[in-house]
């Protein structure tokens, strides 16, 4: 059966939910856009399912297709999909997270009554169950971890590709004690899902759970030990696990368990399912046919579109004679500089053209300085500061010193005498001569008078001063 | 031109660097869809704004040492320079802003205000690395190099910061992106400016003649000074100078100065010397020019 919905339609509302139940389903596990700006290539794993939830195999290349759109509405079909790979988890292997409620009501038999016989437990039909899917991964390429949550969530393994540790590992499962038995479900998916922190390839989440989300903070009354007064929300376990690029599966266990609400959502958006596991050997082959569907994607290569956007919405669709679907997904698509104006004007040349011309003028700066009259410059002082700090010598005696009635005063230079240093012009000769009355250097030497050249290094009690007489070096 | 005035220089510079780039930047990203791969698209980007800022900032040396035919030169082998770091900055900032973007893309919320404006401030950090890098490989410089990494990663995320949020608080406003480019110009040239002064051994000011009152760091293990405008002490103006007439050496954190062409005496403090220990306001003078030692 094919449904002809309108395009819009349809992508109003499947916008991260995989294939609706068509004849075929088709969900998008993960995008992977990490070669992209090397080889222009994103990779996409798709996996196809018929109404039964069984994967479909054998499909061909011309079966499915691939378009890309800026927006999530207007789509630009690819022409051609550069590599196809049925089998694809199979052949990268699959990186496995097996996450099992622990809380209180998994000690009660399979259809919710109170049970003391341990092997009448729902966590032990669980516990088999893993068993079972961790003997099934023949792929020596596929990896498992192993993690439990109730109040707090804790990790058994990271993924290893030592299955039979994993087996092993069950056994340290334990019953919660009564403060331990709450099913902090949200906030394990989010923590779960740092479990991946870099690994490459395909990584899926097998959560098992028998009931709602039922924190401690919220039930207990009190702080919860770890979070706090934090409540997790589902969005939060679907952010961090589609940041990851993680597939969440879930398996609702158990007869007259309420499943959590959201947990269909939860795996819907990060491609994954859910499922219904009714007894052990059931849950044996939901776990099997999870495996099968991971193991048996199709992996679709396509050369990306450059059309701008912050982020780059997919749409993968299979035809075949069972049927047709669509997913969309997204994946991060943002360049350094951002988007592009929507059109461009001339007005754009003006700041070309002004940077140009105020370059020009920057280079015609004044390159070398003109002759002016003799002066001198103070340059530093130690102690003190110069109340100007160029003084013209216009007149036959320039007096230096800390007195305010001194030519060049310093003030706030305790050692300066009030005259301290006298600027004496011959006429005549047209030359200049210092004369101290206090200690005084010319060019770091000590001297009482000495007949100045232009440049020459004066200093009077701590301030440097350079004497300038252009016209005096021009001779 | 006293240090001062040198910074200014390389402010205004670094402002009209981020202004001319724009236009140009702009010009790309519009035709973005026309490129064959992101790669190619990137590293064009990346190397005609890498360029253009190259050329504003291998113009500095020109303008601040007054010597006008140092301009060109510097502006070509700065824009070569700017070009290669600018591709290479821009593939890389595009590298990390895919890499983070695509790790915390999903976090709802905070995708708009905190994920997006961060990357791309770590992406334009990136290419700002390169770009402030490129004046120190142009000049052969280590210390240059680092001077322009620092500046250019402070610019990039400034820059970027203020390019994203200005977008988010003004969406209609259409010159986000020059603001962004002038902020990662004025803190690459305010960085040149600054810093190049604290990793500097001290400044030797002109006393005398045509460039008196210019002012030159010693930031370079060797630094030669002469009339040849290659010089990096260029005093082309004083006819009495040998080409290369000496030479700065920076050894063990000494400054030591050194008369390569003895035919023209070099006192310092008044004394004949061959070669001599620079120390703070000491008083050099070569034929028509007096130089003064000074950290200020």
């Amino acid at each position: 059966m094919t449904l002809k919905l309108p395009r819009a339609i349809l992508l109003a509302f499947l916008p991260f939910f995989p294939g609706v139940a068509f004849a075929l389903n088709i969900s998008l596990a993960q995008i992977d856009a990490s070669r992209l700006l090397v080889t222009q290539n994103v990779k996409v794993y798709v996996s196809v399912t018929n109404d039964l939830g069984q994967p479909v195999e054998g499909l061909e290349p011309g079966a499915f297709s691939i378009a890309e759109s800026s927006d999530g509405v207007t789509f630009q079909q690819i022409p051609r999909i550069a590599a196809f790979t049925p089998n694809a988890g199979a052949v990268t292997g699959i990186t496995f997270l097996l996450l099992i409620d622990d809380s209180g009501s998994m000690y009660d038999t399979l259809d919710s009554r109170p049970t003391t016989d341990p092997a009448l437990m729902r966590i032990a039909h669980a516990k088999d169950a893993v068993r079972t899917l961790v003997a099934s991964m023949t792929s020596p390429a596929d990896r498992v971890g192993l993690a439990y949550f109730n109040t707090s969530y804790h990790l058994l393994s990271r993924p290893t590709s030592d299955r039979d540790m994993i087996a092993g590992l069950l056994d340290g499962i334990q019953r919660p004690t009564p403060d331990q038995a709450y099913t902090e479900l949200y906030a394990s998916l989010t923590l779960a899902a740092r479990e991946f922190a870099g690994i490459e390839g395909r990584k899926a989440i097998i959560v098992l759970s028998d009931g709602e989300n039922y924190p401690y903070v919220q039930h207990a009354g009190k702080p919860h030990p770890v979070f706090g007064n934090r409540i997790f929300s589902p969005a939060e376990s679907i952010t961090a696990n589609q940041e990851e690029g993680n597939t969440i599966y879930a398996v609702n266990f158990g007869i007259g368990s309420v499943p959590d609400r959201n947990l269909k959502d939860i795996a819907l958006q990060t491609g994954g399912k859910i499922f219904d596991a009714k007894n052990r050997d059931e849950l044996a082959s939901v776990y099997d046919t999870i495996h099968r569907q991971v193991a048996g994607e199709y992996l679709l290569t396509y050369r990306a579109t450059l059309t701008p956007a912050e982020k780059k919405y997919v749409r993968a669709s299979v035809a075949s004679s069972e049927g047709d679907a669509s997913v969309t997904r997204f994946y991060f698509a943002s360049t350094v500089f951002g988007l592009p104006m929507r059109s461009l004007t001339l007005f754009l040349l003006i700041p070309f053209i002004l940077a140009g011309l105020l370059l020009w003028v920057l280079t015609l700066l004044r390159l070398e300085r003109k002759r002016g009259p003799a002066s001198l410059e103070v340059l530093h002082t130690q102690v003190g500061h110069p109340v100007t700090r160029v003084v013209p010598l216009t007149t036959s005696k320039t007096v230096i010193g800390g007195s305010p009635k001194a030519d060049l005063t310093i003030v706030g230079a305790p050692q300066l005498r009030e005259q301290h240093a006298t600027i004496l012009f011959d006429p005549k000769d047209k030359r200049y001569t210092v004369v101290g009355t206090g200690d005084i250097l010319v060019n770091n030497q000590p001297v009482k008078r000495r007949t100045l050249e232009s440049g020459d290094v004066i200093d009077v009690g701590g301030a440097t001063i350079v004497f300038d007489d252009e016209e005096q070096g021009a001779k | 031109m006293t240090a001062f005035a040198r910074r200014l220089i390389l402010l205004a510079l670094g402002v009209l660097a981020g202004i001319c780039a724009w236009p140009a930047a702009e010009l790309i990203l519009f035709l973005q869809t026309g490129f064959p791969s992101y790669l190619v698209f990137s590293a064009l980007l990346g190397a005609v704004t890498g360029a253009l800022m190259g050329a504003f900032f291998g113009s500095a040396e020109g303008i601040t040492s007054r010597v006008k035919s140092r301009i060109p030169r510097g502006m070509l082998l700065g824009a070569l320079v700017g070009c290669g770091g600018g591709g290479l900055g821009l593939l890389a900032g595009q590298a990390a802003l895919w890499l983070i973007g695509t790790l915390v893309m999903q976090s709802y919320g905070n995708f708009q205000r905190v994920v997006l404006p961060l990357s791309h401030a770590i992406g334009w950090a990136v290419l700002g690395v390169f770009v402030g890098a490129g004046e120190g490989v142009r000049a052969g410089s280590l210390k240059k190099i680092g001077i322009g990494i620092l500046g250019g990663l402070t610019g990039g995320l400034l820059g970027g910061l203020v390019l994203e949020y200005s977008r988010l608080l003004f969406p209609r406003m259409g010159i986000s992106r020059l603001i962004g480019f002038a902020i990662l110009g004025l803190a690459i040239g305010g960085f040149y400016g600054l810093i190049e002064r604290g990793m500097s051994f001290g400044i030797l000011r002109i006393l005398t003649g045509a460039l008196k009152g210019k002012e030159f760091l010693l930031n370079q293990r060797r630094m030669r000074l002469g009339r040849s405008p290659r010089n990096e002490i260029a005093l082309p103006s004083y006819e009495d100078l040998a080409d290369r007439q000496a030479q700065v050496r920076i050894h063990k954190g000494e400054v030591v100065l050194v008369n390569l062409e003895p035919r023209l005496p070099m006192q310092v403090n008044e004394q004949k010397v061959l070669e001599s220990r620079l120390k703070l306001g000491d008083v050099i003078r070569m034929g028509s020019v007096r130089i003064f030692y000074k950290y200020e």
